[in-house]
């Protein structure tokens, strides 16, 4: 699951499946340059393209493409173009672990980048031999922190942040700027929620009540009413900790406005679910997204004073035309440079083996627009490891909460929650990459 | 040893182990003699001539010898799947119209396949084995004997592949492991695991049907003698009628479906749509989450479609596959607890929480949550559990279990959602094979396994968006059931591979599949094994 974007839900319609011929191909149980040639890698991923899971995260592999189909047209890496292979998998576990066999199988990747979703991805883990086939599985797209550990995730490489991490950081912005209020959490039930629960739990934070956890796509308008008519009688101004999807945030601040309890909370809402741009398509009013306390490891995408932003979108006018810029397009192209980089530092002679000891080595310097360092080293596969803590305004934008940028770090274990003197790598020159 | 022959492959036994082991698993006991016939059959629009000999070998089981007129010297002994071992009277799904026990000779799985290989000049043997039900010992020796048979009485014999189905792909593994010597090499397809791992997943299914849906099912510790007929003949009814139910509610309310009013279950649990129930259980019991019309992806075009693939449709699946499993488990305990004295089953100390930990995670949307989940886990951990009898398991497993210790080539055909044999159990032979390679006890390159695969998505609906059930089975699921394009594609491979001594090359195994867009290789592939041997 993307942070700052929306979604992750059984209603999500979908659309098309690719009823291809199955797997008819034999890969070299050794062969560690699968996909590659004298001119050309060819990487992979399965994410929703259709569907409403589609809608909203089908971005982002047309972004990486794009930020792709940049670099090749200023020389590749290391002299070979990059393709990538995009397959739809609807959100769903099961088709998610039937594409990403067809990658390794039938299209024979040489790495999978950007793969997306907790329990698909997980299936499509196992299923496709991942591990044993040694395929680089970079810079997924899901913050559960079971993908941090590297005996069973062998080859994969996070880029967000866990949630258990997030969970760590919302409670310090509770106890720094909220002490004495009651706190509340409603979470989605399952290990998105039980990752930041888990993470409340570590940093010794006690909500005033049990979580509110519901299943995925249960959380109707009437439960959302139910649950805050009950928490609205709490004296004070409680803190509301969101930690589900955005369509799920998106109910409960109807539910809030329709009560007319919006100004009874301060909602702080997981970066999963607090993306404004969704929360403002599916009807929530401006005037209640203003106010919105929410974690983040990227800059917003409506910054275009920052300078990876201001190249990203220039990228994206050229090379992905017609798409509007938003922070789904913001994360696939940076998820892509990070690619480049980690292919450049892997040298001419490419291996999945070399690729992967690369970006152990070197992952932790990489250039990119997040806003919080890399922690990728030889006992780490953790991506971003630390958020910044944004409110939102009525435009939907994401600023500095208490008007600073203030950087948190921590892990996903016992670590403490610190705040990081972190300066982000320059942009490099036109965007690309020239690292080895 | 009477009656046997040592014939040319048996003579290759080199070590006095081997033929120790072989001279007392055969019988003593003389055979009738043969039947043998000339005629023809029609494979596809050829005429094949042909000799056909039956009789019944020193077991007395009945075999069936047929020999092409044109013969490519190359033999294959086919050994049949598990067939119910008591007569069944009419019972819906289960028998429509009755069954008595059938002991009948069977020389491959289909007439198809056996028309097309005597086409291409294979010899064919296979016997009906005299004791039905769970007859691992039994299968063995009828496929040994039937096999010296032939070689006795076909001296142009020159190369011999043991071949089976289901219960029948571990008899032929389990000969070509004891018996090398025998045979040239072997094509254990939808293999089954042992009869312990095998009756732990059904077993897992039936206890969880009887504890959260219906404590009527006994599924256990049948009474000795016709009194325990009648139950075990109760049980399948009660078993039946419960899985009716639990498909009527579903059908009726997808979305919340009731539970069967014969259940016990705190009002709770209850509470929670009971296909997420039946997903659980099925996870529990390590039964495929994609049948014969759920491919656990597709869903109506519309706005459920997505809600579908995710939430229904491997629920669904389940209750497919679990059907059959349930069944099966039925007629499977009363058989071995019959045949071994006692109660065979046993999950006294079964933790079904450890069990289905990663896959709460990636089914926790159609489980309804994972809390809710775990609460149904948490109710069953306190539910009474099945005790086996010690000596009656240890009878079970004084049987046979097989090695890994491949010496002949040796071909595993295995579909991915296989619901009575899952894939698990073509994996757990190859990780025996691969542990047997690394102490030394096997030379490599001795095992290929060819994955049977459904297509990415299957399920088709009506215009009304109701899911259709298919007409033709859906490839890579059910039980056994590949196409006699695919049998013989991969049986094609499995005789050169008896000719030569080899696997074949990649290439060569490439080209044999290269028109059967469902069957895949890929060394690390690797399906998990049965929830009995995680």
């Amino acid at each position: 699951m993307i942070r700052n974007k929306s979604m992750k839900r059984a209603t999500l319609a979908s659309a098309i499946v690719a009823t291809s011929a199955m797997v008819l191909s034999i890969v070299p149980a050794h062969a560690n340059s699968t996909g590659v040639t004298a001119t050309t890698i060819k990487l992979g991923v399965s994410t929703p393209l259709t569907g409403s899971a589609g809608l909203v995260y089908g971005k982002v592999p047309g972004a990486m493409r794009a930020y792709f189909d940049y670099i090749n047209a200023n020389g590749g890496v290391n002299g070979r173009k990059i393709s990538l292979v995009i397959r739809d998998d609807k959100y769903l576990p099961t088709l998610a672990a039937t594409q990403t066999t067809n990658l390794i199988l039938k299209d024979k990747v040489f790495a999978l980048v950007g793969a997306l979703g907790t329990a698909t991805h997980s299936k499509a883990y196992t299923a496709a031999a991942l591990a044993k086939n040694n395929v680089p599985d970079l810079f997924i797209n899901t913050g559960f922190s079971g993908f941090t550990n590297k005996a069973k995730y062998p080859t994969t490489f996070m880029v967000l942040p866990t949630y258990n991490m997030e969970a760590k950081v919302m409670a310090k912005v509770i106890k720094d700027n909220f002490p004495g209020q009651a706190t509340f959490l409603i979470a989605q039930d399952d290990e998105f929620g039980a990752d930041g629960v888990a993470g409340f739990t570590t940093a010794g934070h006690k909500f005033t009540a049990s979580p509110t956890l519901y299943p995925q796509g249960t959380m109707t308008a009437a439960r959302a009413e139910g649950a805050l008519a009950t928490l609205g009688a709490i004296p004070g101004k409680p803190v509301l900790v969101l930690f589900g999807t955005t369509d799920v945030t998106a109910t409960i601040l109807k539910a809030a406005e329709k009560l007319e309890l919006t100004k009874k909370f301060t909602f702080l809402a997981g970066s999963v679910g607090a993306d404004a741009n969704t929360l403002l398509a599916l009807g929530v009013k401006s005037t209640t997204v203003d106010g919105i306390v929410s974690a983040s490891f990227m800059p917003d995408a409506k910054d275009l004073t920052d300078p990876y932003v201001k190249q990203f979108v220039d990228i994206n006018t050229k090379y992905n035309k017609g798409i509007t810029f938003d922070n789904y397009v913001l994360a696939g192209m940076n998820s892509a440079m990070l690619t480049v980089q980690a292919l450049r530092a892997a040298g001419k002679n490419l291996t999945r083996a070399g690729l992967m000891s690369a970006i152990e080595a070197k992952g932790s310097t990489f250039a990119s627009a997040g806003l919080v360092p890399l922690g990728y080293s030889a006992t780490s596969r953790v991506g971003y490891n630390g958020y910044w803590v944004s409110q939102l305004n009525a435009k939907g934008e994401g600023k500095p909460y208490g008007g600073k940028l203030v950087i948190y770090t921590t892990d996903s274990g016992a670590g403490a929650v610190e705040v990081s003197n972190f300066v982000r790598p320059t942009m490099p020159k036109n965007g690309i990459p020239t690292n080895s | 040893m009477k009656n046997l022959k040592l014939t040319k492959g048996l003579v290759a036994l080199s070590s006095a182990a081997l033929i120790a082991a072989f001279t007392v698993a055969v019988p003593t006991v003389a055979r009738a003699a043969d039947d043998c016939q000339e005629t023809t059959i029609l494979s596809g629009i050829k005429v094949v001539d042909i000799e056909k000999c039956t009789g019944t070998d020193g077991n007395k089981s009945k075999y069936e010898i047929i020999m092409p007129a044109k013969f490519n010297g190359t033999l294959m002994v086919y050994s049949h799947g598990i067939r119910y071992n008591v007569n069944l009277p009419a019972i819906p799904v289960v028998s429509p119209k009755g069954s008595l026990v059938n002991y009948a000779a069977e020389v491959a799985p289909s007439e198809e396949v056996a028309a097309a290989l005597l086409a291409q000049g294979f010899a064919l043997a296979g016997a009906g084995v005299q004791t039905q039900g769970w007859n691992l010992e039994e299968g063995v020796e009828s496929a040994l004997q039937v096999l010296t048979i032939a070689r006795d009485k076909y001296s142009k014999i020159n190369k011999v592949v043991t071949w089976g189905n289901s219960l029948g792909g571990l008899t032929s593994q389990a000969l070509a492991e004891q018996y090398s010597g025998a045979v040239d090499a072997a094509l254990p397809m939808c293999i089954a695991d042992s009869a312990q791992a095998e009756i732990t997943m059904a077993g897992d299914f039936l206890w969880g049907m009887k504890t959260l849906f219906n404590p009527a099912i006994k599924g256990t510790n049948y009474s000795a003698g016709q009194a325990g007929y009648v139950e075990m003949l109760t049980d399948l009814g009660t078993v039946l009628t419960t899985l009716q139910t639990l498909q009527a509610n579903i059908a009726a309310n997808p979305t919340a479906p009731a539970w069967p009013s014969t259940t016990t279950a705190p009002a709770a649990l209850q509470a929670l749509p009971v296909r997420s129930v039946v997903l659980l259980l099925g996870l529990m019991a390590g039964i495929p989450t994609q049948s014969n019309t759920y491919d656990a992806s597709s869903g109506p075009a519309g706005a459920s479609e997505t809600t579908f693939g995710l939430v229904l449709s491997p629920a669904l699946a389940v209750l497919e596959n679990g059907a059959e499993a349930a069944i099966l488990a039925v007629i499977a305990n009363y058989d071995m607890e019959v045949r071994y004295g006692g109660v065979v089953f046993d999950n006294s100390t079964t933790n079904y929480a450890a069990r289905v930990a990663e896959e709460l995670d990636q089914f926790a949307a159609p489980l309804t949550g994972r809390s809710n989940a775990t609460a149904v886990l948490g109710y069953l951990s306190l539910m009474p559990r099945v005790k086996a009898n010690a000596a009656a398991v240890a009878k079970m497993n004084s049987v046979y279990q097989l090695q890994g210790k491949i010496e002949v080539p040796t071909i595993v055909l295995s579909a991915t959602a296989d619901n009575i044999t899952p894939a698990g159990a073509a994996q757990y032979l190859k990780n025996q094979y691969e542990a047997s390679v690394a102490n030394g006890a096997s030379k490599s390159g001795k095992l290929l396994t060819i994955w049977n695969k459904p297509n990415d998505s299957y399920t088709t609906f009506s215009a009304a968006g109701a899911p259709i059930a298919p007409t033709v089975k859906t490839n890579g699921t059910g039980h056994c059931n590949y196409t006699t394009s695919q049998i013989l594609a991969v049986a094609k491979l499995v005789a050169s591979a008896a000719k030569t001594g080899k696997i074949p090359t990649t290439t060569a195994v490439k080209a044999a599949i290269k028109n059967e867009p469902n069957l895949f290789v890929d060394p690390n592939f690797a399906p998990p094994l049965l929830k009995f041997r995680q």
